[in-house]
């Protein structure tokens, strides 16, 4: 597919805010299940730590419950021997959780003539057996069950420990202390000891089952491991050095907390089972510590599998989501293709391109009827373009043809009067873009009058060119040897006055050359005024006139008037296009530079002046495109028998 | 190019603005085309802004004048630049209009 297409641009937007936005909730999802995990396992841990302990105060509590009654009674009666026995037989026959008990003498407290006494019965195979426990060798009152109570003045729970005598059996002795009045003072009596088997106790912490490999524990007061999974560890090492031996600082901690009987939870690395959560809580009664071990791998096992599976099914819906997005799309953008491609085929020319079908009704179906509608439209406007680009042709054409007929009307031949030495006459109208209004003529009245005019017609276009037309038409007819200039001038005004509603006017100036004599009759209705030349003199023009353009009142009192030239004088005239040529910024060409280039080709030839003031105004324009015709004309009197043409 | 039309108690106040030249003189015709009709009314045309002005301009200078007079009011032109004016003097405008040097002068002049 093609990357700059919509339909990938949207399938990307689209697959990539899914898959955002099912990243998000799944990252949300996971975060709280994680947090739900971990909370239940707390509580898990929590309720299995207390339960286990729960079981093993229920054990813990009658045994204790024995000496104590055992103490009450010691202190209460004074037993025989073989009472002793027997009761001592009795008592732990009755207990099956107790292996052994004994009643020991503080010296001379059982009877004055014996030092030590402490009658012991005990387990041994089926039978239950009893003897003495004192001999010589065997001085019990150094030893720590007999010692720690009789100190403190309190119960107390030995550590654990193999008894060789009871079958290597794991063991514990609860011993508790138990008094005599002897006048009227408590004095200490002696020991009272029962000896429980842990079995039962490792049997309780070993049913405690976490996932696959997460178990409980149980340490004494001093850390020793008293039950564990690892049998190994258990009497063998002691929390502290199991830490050491994995060079784990935090098991010690632990092992402290555990040993000062505090609950808490732990997180710790385990060499054998990994990350591992430890919660721990001490027995009550005893010193004794109970931890539990959660493996975090376990823990969050069926997260990661449900995590697998969502991924999984993700995967899967992402997949189908895109391959849905793709048909989806393309079903419904793919005329946007047809419309492309029809576009290229009407860019190209082909109006009637069929357009492929929208049938539902959404912005496609929009789409489709406008871009129906723009080939209607264009349809429309092509057939009415061609026909009106054949129309402007065929006004350029007749344009064209006009301005032809416009330049034919005026003289172009030179020089135009061989025949005719006196004078020396050069004519050029210099067409703007537009048809313009300007004119000139000569035209020989007799022998001796050369009749010339020059002239600009209001406005341009074709009404101006016909008004030119008309005016030259008019001066050709109006001059004959009985008018003088200013009636041909009012001739030509009257005519073109009657029925002038636009209000044209022309610009009009009127000559007549007495080519003998060089006197120079002349009517200026509203013209630029003309500069006569001197080769002695700077070039002076004519003085304004007072007479308005022909065209406008149908009764106005032209003049004539005259000025008579010397051998060699020089007639410039010209229209307001030479004078008011622009240049780009508006600057226009003006009379002072018009007299300035006059001066300096004064000796020149009619054409050659006519060509350097037009090079002049090229000059200046400097480019700018032309916006009025530029008319000049330019009449070199030589005089009478002079046989020279310039 | 830009006109501004004003009444004012004398009449009506033309200003004229920038070029008037063959691109430009129907929207300056149309834009004044209105006043040929005011029967009587004297309009002040104030050519102080004016830079410029081709013979179409001429034309509508003329034909406004004509329409006036026709109508029994009066065009009185004033404040031309010196080579407005020289276009006038040149075509011999200068003698068929009423012009003046500034406004004060056209008002009180009969």
């Amino acid at each position: 597919m093609n990357r700059n297409r919509l339909s990938f641009k949207i399938i990307v937007r689209v697959l990539l805010f899914c898959f955002i936005l099912g990243g998000s909730i799944f990252t949300i999802y996971y975060l709280f299940a994680r947090k739900t995990i971990e909370r239940e396992s707390r509580e898990n841990a929590i309720h299995l730590a207390e339960s286990a302990v729960y079981k093993i105060e229920e054990i813990i509590n009658p045994a204790e419950m024995i000496p104590n009654n055992l103490a009450w009674i010691m202190e209460t009666n004074t037993l025989s021997r073989d009472s002793i026995y027997a009761f001592l037989k009795q008592l732990v026959r009755n207990n099956e959780s107790v292996f052994a008990g004994a009643i020991a003498f503080e010296p001379h407290m059982f009877s004055e003539e014996e030092y030590a006494f402490a009658p012991y019965a005990y387990r041994s195979g089926e039978e239950i057996r009893s003897r003495d426990l004192w001999s010589p060798a065997y001085n019990y009152f150094i030893m720590d069950w007999y010692q720690i109570p009789a100190l403190l003045k309190k119960p107390y729970w030995s550590e654990p420990y193999y008894d060789e005598g009871g079958g290597g059996v794991l063991m514990t002795t609860y011993s508790a202390p138990f008094y005599r009045n002897i006048n009227n003072s408590r004095v200490l009596a002696g020991i009272i000891t029962i000896d429980i088997s842990l079995e039962w106790l490792t049997e309780i912490v070993n049913s405690v089952k976490i996932f696959d490999t997460g178990y409980a524990f149980l340490i004494s007061g001093n850390g020793v491991y008293v039950t564990h999974p690892n049998a190994s560890h258990i009497m063998n090492q002691t929390i502290f050095t199991y830490a050491k031996e994995i060079d784990e600082p935090k098991i010690r901690e632990i092992g402290r907390d555990m040993i000062s009987g505090r609950s808490k939870f732990s997180n710790v690395d385990l060499k054998e089972i990994g990350k591992v959560w430890i919660y721990h809580t001490k027995i009550p009664s005893s010193k004794w510590s109970l931890g539990v071990v959660y493996p975090h791998r376990e823990m969050y096992a069926g997260l990661r599998n449900l995590n697998i599976m969502i991924f999984m099914l993700s995967t899967v819906a992402l997949v189908l989501l895109t391959i849905a997005t793709i048909r989806i799309i393309n079903r419904q953008i793919g005329p946007l293709s047809k419309f492309a491609r029809a576009a290229r085929s009407i860019a190209g020319g082909d109006f009637d391109t069929e357009l492929s079908a929208v049938d539902e009704n959404h912005e496609m179906k929009e789409l489709h009827d406008s871009f129906r509608f723009m080939q209607e439209e264009l349809t429309k406007y092509i057939a009415d373009l061609k026909e009106t680009t054949s129309a402007k042709e065929k006004i350029e054409s007749e344009l064209r043809i006009a301005r032809g007929i416009q330049t034919d009307m005026i003289p172009h031949i030179f020089p135009p009067f061989p025949n005719l030495p006196e004078i020396g006459l050069y004519a050029s109208l210099e067409s703007a873009m537009e048809v313009g209004g300007d004119l000139y003529d000569f035209f020989p009245i007799d022998d001796d009058h050369l009749c010339f005019a020059i002239g600009d017609v209001s406005g341009k276009g074709v009404p101006a060119s016909l008004f030119m037309a008309v005016t030259i038409t008019l001066i050709r007819s109006m001059s004959d040897k009985n008018r003088s200039c200013a009636q041909i001038v009012e001739s030509v005004n009257k005519t073109l006055t009657i029925n002038n509603e636009s209000n044209m006017f022309v610009t009009l100036f009127v000559g007549i050359l007495n080519l003998r004599t060089g006197e120079l009759q002349y009517c200026n209705a509203g013209h630029n005024p003309p500069v006569l030349l001197n080769r002695n003199q700077e070039p002076r023009m004519f003085s304004n006139t007072k007479a308005i353009p022909v065209g406008i009142f149908e009764v106005f009192d032209y003049r004539d008037e005259t000025v008579v030239l010397d051998k060699s004088d020089q007639i410039f005239l010209y229209t307001d296009g030479v004078t008011e040529a622009e240049d780009a910024d508006k600057n226009l060409f003006g009379e002072a530079a018009l007299i300035k280039s006059l001066s300096e080709n004064r000796d020149k030839s009619s054409k050659e002046l006519t060509d350097r003031v037009k090079q002049s105004v090229k000059e200046f324009v400097n480019g700018h495109t032309q916006s009025d015709d530029i008319t000049m004309m330019c009449i070199t009197y030589w005089g009478k028998n002079e046989n020279k043409i310039k | 190019m830009k006109i501004t039309i004003d009444r004012t108690d004398e009449g009506f106040l033309v200003v004229l603005n920038g070029r008037v030249d063959t691109t430009n003189y129907n929207a300056f015709e149309n834009s004044i085309a209105h006043l040929y009709n005011e029967k009587g009314a004297a309009i002040y045309l104030d050519c102080s802004g004016l830079d410029y002005i081709s013979s179409s301009g001429l034309r509508i200078f003329l034909t406004l004048q004509k329409k006036v007079k026709v109508q029994g009011g009066m065009l009185k032109i004033f404040a031309m630049q010196p080579q407005i004016k020289e276009i006038f003097d040149i075509s011999g405008f200068s003698s068929i209009f009423s012009i003046y040097p500034d406004y004060e002068t056209a008002k009180h002049a009969g």
